[in-house]
């Protein structure tokens, strides 16, 4: 014959899969049988608790290491993508570069070039953008797609932006800088990354041979002009 | 040419996989770290030693088991990576903010919150026997530790956890369960 305690002690433990030697003593003890009851309310609630909305940040499978600067290595890319600007160059084939690693992301979300008259839905933008301190206000253009991906070690908004040329991408790159304007013609990828006065870079790119890198200088002008910060991070200028 | 075919069918199959269960990794690695960012990482790291040592699988109906042993590992080698001597609770529910709140349910989010607080021992095996479903004893395999130091984790674990909540605890059963439990 069991106690009270005992049995509470039992179903805290797993209230939904109690030992069936137990079931005797919930049949004779009311308050013991509303106690469980409380906890299964509790135990549900827990459940829904646990179960994140992880969809948001579902990233691709991918098979291959992500790139990742670390120490010195951080620091000695810093120093060749230094040199690059200053001499400002075309980057025409940014393997080690920012650019490069721009590019090299857009191969993991090929569903975000989309050509699309639907906007994300608001809900979606503002929870990409709220991670990242921002706002953006409706003169960037209509938003296609928002997603918050890791970056060089950081979670940074992958925005789509619809043009008539079609879908130009935005990466807000607020923990990498660059010292001008960089342009890059990469793995069919046109862009530019445009530096952010307090707040590292904006990556704009177009996709195609037909990619027209005036039109993808036009949306990074009107993204720019269309953030507000909130505050949060603000890369060291190079 | 087979083998090439040969790999490129196993690589989707593997990838398809993975892919199913992302997100049960994801969350059980989010309450690991209770860092996205992080679990975000941890779970890329896993998947690519998952797919380095895919010979080790011989049946795809414990790859579940399987990968989340190996996220615990990766997540120990993550956390030695990054030296934190002291983790600021208050600071990692602000940081996650977005995440706990996500849902309208304001009692969900306060558990959320809650769990946060718990401490690793506790939080570990009640995440995997809630979300994971894990038995007792697999838990024990998992965490290697005996049936009786789960249990007991268990119940301090909802003890506790219920406190935070505010929740009625004046019938709960004393701590009675010594060190030796553990």
């Amino acid at each position: 014959m069991i106690g009270c305690a005992e049995y509470r002690r039992a179903v805290l433990t797993n209230p939904r899969d109690a030992p069936p030697e137990l079931a005797t003593h919930l049949a004779d003890c009311h308050e013991c049988s509303a106690y469980l009851e409380r906890l299964l309310r509790f135990e549900d609630r827990l459940g829904r608790a646990l179960r994140v909305d992880v969809r948001e940040s579902a990233e691709p499978v991918r098979m291959r290491p992500r790139r990742v600067y670390r120490g010195w290595l951080a620091m000695a890319a810093s120093v060749v993508a230094a040199l690059v600007l200053a001499g400002g160059l075309w980057v025409a084939a940014p393997h080690s570069s920012l650019a490069a690693d721009v590019v090299a992301h857009m191969a993991g979300e090929p569903e975000a070039w989309a050509r699309t008259d639907v906007p994300v839905p608001a809900s979606d933008l503002d929870r990409v953008l709220e991670r990242a301190h921002m706002r953006l206000t409706p003169k960037a253009g209509m938003v296609s797609y928002a997603q918050s991906c890791r970056f060089r070690g950081h979670t940074v908004p992958h925005l789509v932006v619809q043009t008539g040329m079609g879908p130009v991408t935005v990466m807000v790159l607020s923990y990498d800088s660059v010292a001008k304007t960089v342009r890059f013609d990469e793995e069919g990828y046109r862009g530019v990354i445009i530096p952010v006065l307090g707040h590292g870079s904006l990556a704009v790119l177009a996709r195609g041979p037909d990619a027209d890198l005036a039109v993808v200088r036009k949306v990074a002008e009107r993204v720019e002009n269309a953030i507000v910060w909130e505050s949060g991070p603000s890369a060291t200028q190079p | 040419m087979k083998d090439e075919v040969g790999g490129n069918l196993q690589r989707a199959r593997f990838q398809a996989l993975c892919r199913a269960l992302r997100p049960d990794l994801l969350r059980f690695a989010f309450w690991l770290a209770r860092d996205l960012a992080l679990a975000e990482d941890v779970v890329q790291e896993t998947m690519l030693r998952a797919w380095k040592a895919r010979d080790s699988l011989k049946d795809e109906a414990a790859a579940k088991p399987w990968l989340l042993t190996i996220i615990r590992r990766e997540y120990a080698r993550s956390f030695e990576r990054r030296r934190l001597a002291t983790v600021d609770v208050d600071e990692l529910i602000a940081k996650e903010e977005p995440m706990l709140a996500a849902s309208q349910d304001q009692d969900i989010a306060e558990l959320r919150a809650a769990l946060f607080k718990l401490p690793d021992e506790y939080r570990e095996p009640l995440v995997l026997q809630v979300l994971m479903g894990y038995s007792t004893a697999e838990i024990a395999a998992e965490l290697r530790l005996s049936n009786a130091a789960v249990l007991t984790r268990l119940f301090r674990a909802r003890k506790r956890l219920r406190a935070l909540c505010g929740e009625d605890t004046a019938l709960d059963p004393e701590d009675t369960a010594g060190d030796g439990d553990e």
